[in-house]
């Protein structure tokens, strides 16, 4: 089907209202598309691909992205921006979603407190079979 | 087929072709966004100088969230490259972050050339001469450097090898 556009009336503009950056040229440092555009999984913008805060570290990203890496063991939980445990800011995203996230960061709490020899052990074998 | 890898990978190659680093350049293959070539000039005032060292980057569809597997093609003599052209560099292993893109991966492959790491050699007689006898390093380095631009004659056979890669 092709759809000609004869006449359109621009009527209002949105954008993500993040503190302290000047919001036009942020990008995602994950996926690499604006904040105001949607992670590579999503087809709409807006609520539906919420941006998560950095709590401690001032380091945002998409909602989606971030779960992705966290999802990784080898992410050990860390910001990827500066590899400080990473920590969310609640409010920009629904109830559902935190859960999801929060259960990710407290997953890595558990595996750091249960000694990071053991963890590190895992990781460099993993590691090991990457490179082969 | 468009997948979030892809569609990465395509950011990256704008980011390349817009606002590449200096000495480093790389593009997908026509057929596979997922394979790249690259080549990185060895770093001025360094013994890989004006070295076209080339590298195949293979990415899956887990990138960014993994890293790429890097190799070099051409011959290096280098303590942080094994013999296979595998690369011994802890951003590519346990220390990736999805923030990083084939422009910065290149150039920390870049900057590890005069700076290798040797407590975790790879070529354990590239760490060695580095160490003890540097200017024997420096003429094995060199000599890989002349070898990096005789490759550069022998467009067809790199072709050759880009097919068997994959």
């Amino acid at each position: 089907m092709k759809v000609e556009i004869v006449e359109w009336h621009a009527f209002s503009t949105w954008h993500w209202d993040i503190p302290g950056t000047g919001y036009e040229d942020e990008l995602c440092g994950i996926c690499r598309v604006s904040f105001d555009g949607t992670c590579p999984n999503c087809k709409y913008p807006g609520d539906g691909c919420p941006i998560v805060l950095g709590l401690g570290c001032s380091h945002n990203f998409h909602l989606h992205c971030i779960m992705k890496w966290l999802e990784q063991d080898t992410s050990k939980g860390l910001c990827p921006m500066c590899r400080q445990i990473f920590l969310f800011k609640e409010g920009t995203f629904g109830a559902e979603d935190g859960k999801k996230l929060q259960r990710l960061v407290d997953g890595h709490k558990a595996t750091r407190e249960r000694g990071p020899n053991e963890s590190d052990q895992e990781f460099e074998a993993f590691d090991g079979q990457q490179v082969e | 087929m468009s997948t979030p890898a892809k569609r990465r990978l395509m950011r990256d190659f704008k980011r390349m072709q817009q606002d590449a680093p200096s000495g480093v350049s790389a593009s997908p293959l026509p057929d596979n966004v997922m394979s790249w070539n690259a080549v990185i000039i060895g770093p001025a005032d360094t013994p890989f100088e004006d070295g076209t060292f080339r590298l195949i980057l293979q990415f899956d569809e887990q990138y960014p969230n993994k890293p790429p597997t890097v190799k070099f093609i051409s011959e290096m003599f280098h303590p942080n490259v094994y013999a296979s052209g595998e690369l011994c560099l802890d951003i590519l292993q346990n220390r990736w972050s999805p923030t990083y893109d084939v422009s910065s991966i290149l150039t920390s492959i870049q900057s590890l050339l005069n700076d290798p790491n040797i407590l975790s050699p790879a070529n354990v007689e590239a760490a060695n001469l580095y160490k003890d006898h540097r200017s024997q390093y420096v003429k094995r380095v060199r000599e890989t450097v002349e070898n990096s631009w005789n490759e550069d004659d022998l467009d067809d056979d790199l072709d050759d090898d880009d097919i068997d890669e994959d």
